[in-house]
């Protein structure tokens, strides 16, 4: 009985978000599972064929939505935590929307990202039958702590499932570790080439984590990820199941995975492991994925993730939460030959981490060779993100808190592209601004 | 005046909270005033002791526990000639971790960490971590120093005098209201990552001290512009005046 009444709660929640404008990716789960806090432990009931996890820093939602896509394609229903919800309370508002008001729903697959912080919490409710680990970079400290601290909590998380499949990014040696947990069957993928300059980036994870010693690498791609082997204990990078070559970034991402030919309209080295993951997944739970480019042919771009807004310009928005993933956005950007606009917009709320240190971990001084315009610099930590720049001589054009105004300054300067970078509060706020001077005839006033 | 030498110690090791910054607002504000620095990284791939002797500024950041571990064995080897340095005014800048080891013990639960003992303070892991914005007062430097700790480490002074006065924030031990020690030419502090861009003063403070110890004539730093410094201070000093202890 509270069961149903949790569930006819949420969904009112969510009726009367979608009414206010809301997009309710959380909020009616939470008050669901204050009424009936066993209610996520409903949903394995309600899956047919596996539930499938992604877990790991950056990367989650982007793979999540690729597997999700896929699946879809192939004709089955999937329930999938899509917005990037990905706190116990997402997942239940998710599974809520699926139900019907007696709590009925059935799906076939389950694709859920969570947060590294909440796999164990979830799996006391959850038991996946496969589980995606991309990568794990330093990430708002205060709220995750060190990469120790995140490592330990995976490991409890995936030994307390007992039985998993694990498919693991080969190129990061703390993601390998996990593949060593009793009761795990892991697969690997990974990019068995060295393409992208060498780079003096942040390396936690270069360590080996096995026996602590400095791992010798062949090569890196970015960050601890890349072909590595302790000295010391012998741990390396694994066999691959998975293996990605001929890699060529330009014009468009072409590469292979196995020897099959793939190419991709997603910029971004860091977007091969998000396709590749999604691909190993799809063979791991045996649906054949042969045709895997024409599978993704509905797959949308989640929000942020270089998302093209089609002005007199393009202005692309792009979600940059920590210093791999910026570095990586840095690198995109570098990419792009054309003369642009750079926005930097940086909260410090709590699902942004209140702590802004990390963006002296950022390599700002590589946007100097982007063919930089005009740089501008918004949201709640705009003064530290603009003494970031300044201390690295770059001059920034404009300081204003307003997002509208820093964007419509682009649009009129002459550049041929802006990039709009965000942490995550500013996120949803910056596509609500995008997307309403799209409306309003391109934000000439 | 010959370019300063700053000794980063441990920046493969303690680097946590982006102390890199610390070390450029260093370089940057000499830089700027027509003066030259050169930073000497220390790491664990180094053999030899760190060499102390032309060292005009040592910064020691913060790690992991398991990385704060390996960096301090590996100091104490050189313990005395560290103590030496900083009783001699050798000026020092330590953050966090960095802070932590300058003490003499750090005790977590069952384990205890010996320290280097050049500061009379220990540590003890308390139950919960101190995580938040911290703005202070300080005699040291006008106005306010803002920043950000995290740390699970209740740091004891003594009879040392702190670096400032908890108006917002946790401080050493979330009891006793002050922050950091300031000793000799020392400032050690969880105020940890970008301590030094956010408070200008305090960076000129601790050039000024280690180009005095160089030159005794000097007198004092041609002033910059500090606006933006100023403005990011202010932010987070205005941020929490409501909830500011007098």
């Amino acid at each position: 009985m509270r069961k149903l009444l949790a569930v006819l709660a949420g969904k009112l929640l969510t009726v009367a978000g979608k009414m206010a404008g809301k997009k309710s990716s959380s909020g009616p789960g939470e008050f669901a599972v204050r009424l009936c806090p066993q209610l996520l432990g409903e949903l394995p009931k309600h899956v047919k064929r596996g539930i499938i996890v992604t877990c790991g820093t950056n990367g989650k939602t982007t793979t999540n939505n690729l597997i999700c896509s896929a699946l879809e394609a192939k004709g089955y229903k999937v329930l999938c935590n899509r917005l990037g919800a990905n706190l116990l309370n997402g997942i239940v508002t998710s599974m809520i929307q699926e139900m019907d008001l007696l709590g009925r729903f059935s799906v076939d697959y389950a694709c859920l990202e969570i947060d590294e912080e909440n796999a164990e919490p979830v799996f006391d409710y959850i038991k996946p039958d496969v589980m995606v680990v991309t990568n794990l970079f330093r990430d708002q400290l205060d709220r995750y702590g060190e990469i120790d601290i995140a490592t330990d909590r995976l490991k409890r998380a995936i030994t307390k499932v007992g039985e998993l499949k694990l498919v693991l990014n080969a190129d990061d040696p703390l993601c390998v570790q996990f593949g060593r947990e009793k009761g795990v069957t892991p697969f690997y993928y990974g990019v068995s080439e060295k393409v992208l300059p060498q780079l003096d980036d942040i390396k936690d994870g270069r360590f080996c984590p096995i026996c602590g010693a400095e791992q010798e690498y062949n090569y890196y791609h970015y960050s601890q990820l890349g072909d590595y082997c302790c000295p010391s204990c012998g741990f390396k990078r694994p066999n691959i199941d998975f293996e990605v070559k001929n890699v060529r970034l330009s014009p468009a991402i072409e590469f292979t995975v196995n020897g099959k030919p793939m190419k991709i309209s997603q910029k971004g080295f860091y977007n091969i492991y998000n396709f590749v993951a999604a691909y190993s997944v799809m063979n791991v739970i045996g649906e054949s994925a042969d045709d895997f480019s024409s599978l993704l042919k509905a797959y949308k771009t989640p929000i942020g993730r270089t998302q093209e807004f089609k002005f007199n310009k393009p202005v692309i928005l792009n979600l940059s939460k920590n210093p791999a993933g910026f570095n990586q956005v840095i690198a995109t950007m570098n990419a792009d030959e054309r003369k642009k606009d750079i926005i930097v917009a940086i909260n410090d709320k709590r699902n942004d981490g209140r702590d802004v240190s990390w963006l002296w971990d950022v390599d700002f001084d590589k946007v100097r060779n982007s063919r930089l315009n005009m740089l501008i610099t918004t949201g709640m930590r705009m003064w530290d993100i603009s003494l970031r720049f300044k201390y690295e001589d770059i001059n920034v054009d404009m300081i204003t808190p307003s997002m509208s105004k820093a964007v419509k300054t682009c649009l009129k300067s002459d550049s041929d592209v802006c990039y709009v970078l965000v942490n995550y509060t500013a996120l949803y706020p910056t596509e609500a601004v995008l997307t309403s001077l799209l409306k309003n005839g391109g934000g000439w006033d | 005046m010959n370019k300063l030498k700053i000794l980063h110690l441990y920046p493969d090791l303690l680097n946590l909270y982006g102390d890199r910054g610390n070390i450029v607002c260093l370089v940057k504000r000499l830089e700027w005033r027509g003066m030259e620095a050169e930073v000497v990284k220390y790491t664990r791939n180094n053999t030899e002791p760190p060499n102390l002797s032309d060292a005009d500024i040592v910064f020691i950041g913060g790690g992991s526990d398991r990385d704060q571990k390996i960096a301090c064995r590996s100091l104490l080897k050189c313990k005395r000639e560290l103590k030496n340095y900083v009783e001699d005014g050798g000026v020092t800048v330590a953050v966090c971790g960095g802070y932590q080891l300058l003490g003499k013990y750090y005790r977590l639960g069952d384990e205890t960490i010996e320290g280097l003992d050049i500061l009379d303070i220990y540590t003890e892991r308390g139950e919960n971590r101190l995580v938040g914005n911290v703005v202070l007062k300080s005699d040291i430097v006008p106005g306010k120093i803002v920043g950000f700790e995290n740390h699970g480490g209740r740091t004891y002074i003594g009879s040392h005098t702190p670096l400032g006065k908890v108006i917002y924030g946790f401080g050493n031990d979330d009891s006793s209201g002050y922050e950091g020690v300031a000793y000799k030419n020392v400032i050690a502090t969880y105020l940890h990552g970008p301590l030094l861009p956010k408070n200008p003063l305090l960076c000129d403070y601790v050039l000024t001290n280690a180009i005095k110890r160089k030159d005794p004539n000097f007198s004092c730093l041609p002033p910059l512009d500090d606006a933006m410094e100023s403005a990011a201070n202010k932010y987070i000093a205005d941020r929490f005046k409501y909830k500011w202890r007098t």
